[in-house]
């Protein structure tokens, strides 16, 4: 990897903006954990509040930090961070800890001692990133790489996965465990990125018609559906439906905005349809998510229990919702929702923040596709844009899948609420993805990669 | 160097579709959490219930405050309900953590386990308070006396009492016998083996009569037709028939088919009129009386009492009816079946509830009003409801209310009273009532009836009572019927004079 080097050019620069956002966000957190004590203990407290100063205080941290770095980074996406880690952490250690318990040596960790670790260690890489990363054309220089690395995780996690919940999906090496798809996502938008932006021109040009569809050279195109195709065969083999979806959705998005062109997206559709009802066809984990969307309570106790649980959790919400602390997380010491923690997450914020929690979740994230497309919009180059761009819709997207999933407006896939859902690879990863947001913004700092504009000729002459 | 077009229009694109992508989100979990949250609440399968069904449930109490239902201690972390007075069963209902529950404890169960206002926006404040459930009491109108006094006139016979304030609707009394003891269903140690020997039990005392029993009128129901001829015009109180004395000597052929009058102790030679007729009972009048009316009139008017359809109620109710509904003549086979109707015959079939509703507009100069049980909930935050009567329609004119009225007094304290429903009479209290000895199969004893009210001027009661298989209706229910109406009005009534 090569970074650029930092050059000590340590020019600090105020961000009064960040700073007047971070303490909205620390009076909310403060808020929302006094409720949460005052709730368990029914009266007023603060319960030991460690974690949340903890959380406070490390955001404050990487605000200081990018202060000193003298780097002119967006000033609202922290604070995003801020909230959703926040309110990760307040549910976390809300919902019951031994969901999730790990021995460290003689030390036992639980849920929300866990996710704390695992938001503090993402806050550290997304500062790294941020500050660190000057210019990305490294990453674009390396995209077969990337490409091979992409699928080198997932065969790794072919041959040395677990099964769990009806998807391959984690790796354990040793003590550690990972769930590499979460990471392959920004591979692969990375790679998209640099091969979109090399033949942006080429791509965007007819030069071929079947029927009444004007298709780009089939030289181009080959290359990059032949990736698609092998990754996408390799996420069904691995049965993770959202990260195939959310793939899909994310590689249309970025052919659109390099190509404008509309008919890639109508191909694209039928293309999804398709496959679809192929896979609907074929596949009989993928018929009984549809099925169980379809009518959850043909078997409300069986396969339908977990999504009619989420319908509940949210109708026991309402408006304002019970208050943290306040809902039903157990019923009879089991988990009113499976995995409440974390493909759930949003149906537990519904019920003890009520739909004003749930909107207020939202929002955060259209906030960060507002910012994630304005840092696109103004890149230098084309490579960053599309990165940007990209990065951006794999957040967002990814929570746009889920929420609408725990509300049954779509077919459960499993992928996590970004930052909000328990797990370290996803807390990593966004975490990541948030970082380089960070630094594409800096546009004092990351310099225009001049695109390859040689072998783009090369090609179209060859 | 871009022959492309500029990336900044296809972002503001997908953009968009992403704010509409989160809108349908937005709007998804709106339809949730408002529209949808309260149904989602209340369905018996979301854990909220199965939260609420452990925690203490609001009481039950008559109308003094006298504990009918509450909470037996937690034995280790089971709580189960306990009833004092098991002749309130058909009431209150149980719940039983075994086999759900039954009446008022269904009916308010939202009330009682005080889940009902977490609906949508529901109760704002409550977001406030402690407890998230506020659990309530529910006050009846039933006299926990009055009630056990009819269970034990009933005795171990099977049968049914309904007792009612005419103006209000309220309910004072509402007894099935035989009845059960819905403590023994509450306590998971005894429920299945109880339940068992329940079902085993001939007598289904696990049917509420009073509500759903269907029964075989006889001649209570000639106040329906009364209403019916004197409201069409067919009749008119002096309105007799010319052939009627003979016939009520040796029958009325029609078609035939021979329609009696019960034997008389005394004969009457002359023409009876309404008041008379219904005061001897004479069923060859009502016959005369229904056929002239005609079977589309004769339903029209029944249908206003609400026969016909299940009445509404807080607790389940049967739907009483005239005829089988499939012959040509409105449903009526033919002129005999209608005939044969008009005195509580043939295919009619009423619900104790639906005779005290017939009873109660009469009571009450032709207007019906609901027949209520809960006169108020009050919730332990100190939030009441009060249940206000609802004037449901009026079903005939006061001048022919008055007339079947004076009729029914006749009924009472004329001159033939002592063979009909004299023995109904409170000492000293103008009475108005009308027995009812129901014919069923041949080698059946008959069904024994009375419905009546007192004072007769100034209503402050009314009762309907049947004791299956137990001969004519002076003979048993025409005397517990005094006797009931003797013990509210002297006793048991706030305002008693005894």
């Amino acid at each position: 990897m090569r970074l650029a080097r930092p050059r000590l050019r340590m020019r600090p620069r105020t961000r009064d903006r960040e700073l007047r956002l971070l303490t909205v966000v620390a009076l909310a957190m403060g808020a929302g954990w006094v409720s949460l004590s005052s709730t368990r203990s029914g009266g007023l407290s603060i319960g030991d509040p460690v974690p949340v100063v903890c959380w406070l205080l490390a955001m404050l941290g990487v605000h200081v930090a990018f202060v000193i770095s003298g780097r002119d980074l967006d000033q609202v996406l922290l604070p995003v961070v801020g909230i959703l880690g926040g309110i990760s952490l307040l549910f976390m250690e809300r919902l019951p800890q031994g969901l999730v318990v790990q021995r460290f040596g003689d030390r036992t960790l639980m849920l929300g001692d866990l996710q704390l670790l695992w938001l503090l260690l993402g806050l550290g890489l997304l500062g790294i990133t941020a500050i660190s990363v000057r210019s990305v054309r490294w990453l674009r220089e390396y995209r077969y790489t990337w490409a091979a690395l992409g699928i080198g995780l997932l065969a790794a996690v072919f041959l040395l996965g677990d099964e769990v919940n009806g998807a391959r999906l984690s790796v354990h090496i040793g003590p550690f465990s990972g769930q590499p798809s979460e990471l392959l996502k920004v591979i692969l938008v990375v790679f998209l990125a640099a091969y979109l932006a090399d033949n942006r021109p080429m791509l965007a040009r007819s030069s071929m018609r079947v029927g009444i569809i004007r298709l780009p050279p089939l030289a181009y195109l080959l290359p990059m559906l032949a990736m698609w195709g092998v990754a996408l065969a390799l996420v069904i083999i691995q049965k993770d439906l959202g990260a195939a979806l959310l793939l899909f959705s994310v590689f249309l998005a970025l052919l659109y905005i390099a190509t404008r062109r509309g008919s890639y997206v109508v191909v694209g559709l039928v293309l999804f349809v398709v496959g679809a009802a192929v896979l609907y066809g074929v596949l009989g984990h993928v018929r009984a998510r549809v099925d169980i969307w379809l009518d959850p309570w043909a078997d409300p106790l069986g396969a339908g229990y977990q999504v009619i649980r989420a319908l509940y959790a949210f109708g026991r919400g309402g408006i304002l919702g019970t208050g943290l602390g306040a809902g039903l997380p157990t019923v009879d010491g089991v988990a009113a929702i499976p995995l409440i923690h974390t493909d759930f997450v949003f149906a537990a914020v519904g019920e003890e923040l009520g739909l004003l929690g749930a909107l207020a979740v939202g929002t955060c994230y259209l906030i960060l596709a507002e910012r994630g497309l304005r840092i696109a919009a103004r890149a230098p180059d084309d490579f960053q844009a599309l990165l940007a761009a990209g990065l951006t819709l794999v957040v967002v997207l990814q929570a746009a899948l889920i929420m609408a999933a725990n509300l049954r407006l779509v077919p459960l896939t499993g992928v996590t609420l970004p930052l909000i859902s328990y797990g370290g690879s996803s807390i990593l990863t966004n975490a990541l993805v948030v970082g380089l947001l960070l630094a594409l913004s800096d546009r004092t700092a990351v310099r225009g990669v001049p695109a390859p504009t040689a072998r783009i000729a090369r090609s179209a002459v060859a | 160097m871009n022959s492309a077009p500029g990336i900044g229009s296809g972002l503001l694109r997908v953009g968009l579709v992403v704010c509409i992508a989160y809108a349908l989100i937005f709007a998804g979990a709106g339809w949730l959490q408002v529209v949808e949250a309260g149904p989602l609440s209340a369905d018996p399968r979301n854990p909220l219930q199965l939260v609420a069904a452990r925690a203490p449930r609001g009481r039950i109490l008559d109308v003094r405050g006298v504990v009918v239902a509450d909470n037996a201690r937690a034995v280790d972390g089971v709580r189960h309900r306990r009833y004092a007075h098991p002749a309130m069963a058909p009431i209150t209902g149980y719940v039983s953590t075994i086999f759900g529950t039954a009446g008022l404890e269904r009916t308010y169960d939202r009330q009682l386990t005080g889940v009902a206002r977490l609906g949508a926006g529901g109760d704002l404040l409550r977001k406030f308070r402690s407890r998230a459930s506020d659990p309530a009491d529910l006050h009846l109108s039933v006299d926990v006396r009055l009630q056990e006094l009819a269970a034990r006139l009933l005795g171990d016979q099977r049968g049914a009492v309904v007792a009612i304030e005419p103006s209000s609707g309220r309910i004072l009394a509402l007894v099935s016998t035989p009845g059960y003891d819905p403590q023994q269903l509450a306590d998971p140690a005894t429920a299945a083996a109880y339940l068992a020997t329940l079902g085993d039990d001939s007598g289904a005392p696990l049917l509420d009569r009073a509500t759903q029993g269907r029964y075989v009128p006889g001649s209570v129901f000639k106040l329906v037709t009364g209403t019916a001829g004197l409201e069409s015009g067919a009749i008119r109180s002096d309105t007799t028939f010319a052939d009627q004395p003979v016939e009520s000597r040796r029958g009325f052929r029609l078609e035939g088919f021979r329609i009696q009058d019960a034997p008389r102790s005394v004969q009457l030679d002359q023409p009876l009129d309404l008041t008379e007729a219904l005061e001897v009972s004479s069923n060859v009048w009502f016959a005369h009386a229904g056929l002239a009316t005609g079977a589309g009139a004769l339903l029209e008017v029944a249908s206003r009492f609400g026969i016909g359809s299940a009445i509404a109620f807080d607790l389940p109710t049967a739907s009483s009816q005239l005829n089988g509904g499939d012959g040509p003549l409105h449903g009526f086979a033919d002129r005999v079946e209608l005939a044969n109707a008009s005195y509580g015959q043939a295919e009619v079939l009423t619900t104790p509830l639906q005779m005290a509703l017939v009873t109660t507009a009469i009571a009450n100069g032709g207007v019906l009003v609901r027949p209520t049980l809960v006169d108020r909930i009050v919730s332990r935050d100190g939030d009441e409801s009060r249940t206000s009567p609802t004037r449901i329609g009026r079903v005939m004119s006061a001048t022919h209310a008055a007339t079947l009225r004076d009729a029914m007094v006749q009924a009472v304290q004329g001159r033939y009273a002592a063979d009909y429903a004299g023995g109904a009479r409170v000492p000293g209290v103008r009475t108005a009532g009308k027995s009812g000895t129901a014919q069923l199969a041949p080698g059946q004893a008959p069904h024994s009836w009375f419905v009546g009210f007192a004072p007769a001027d100034a209503p402050r009661i009314a009762v309907v009572v049947i004791v299956e298989n137990a001969g004519s209706g002076s003979s048993r229910a025409v005397p517990l019927g005094g006797r009931l109406m003797n013990a509210w009005l002297k006793r048991f009534a706030p305002d008693s004079a005894p």
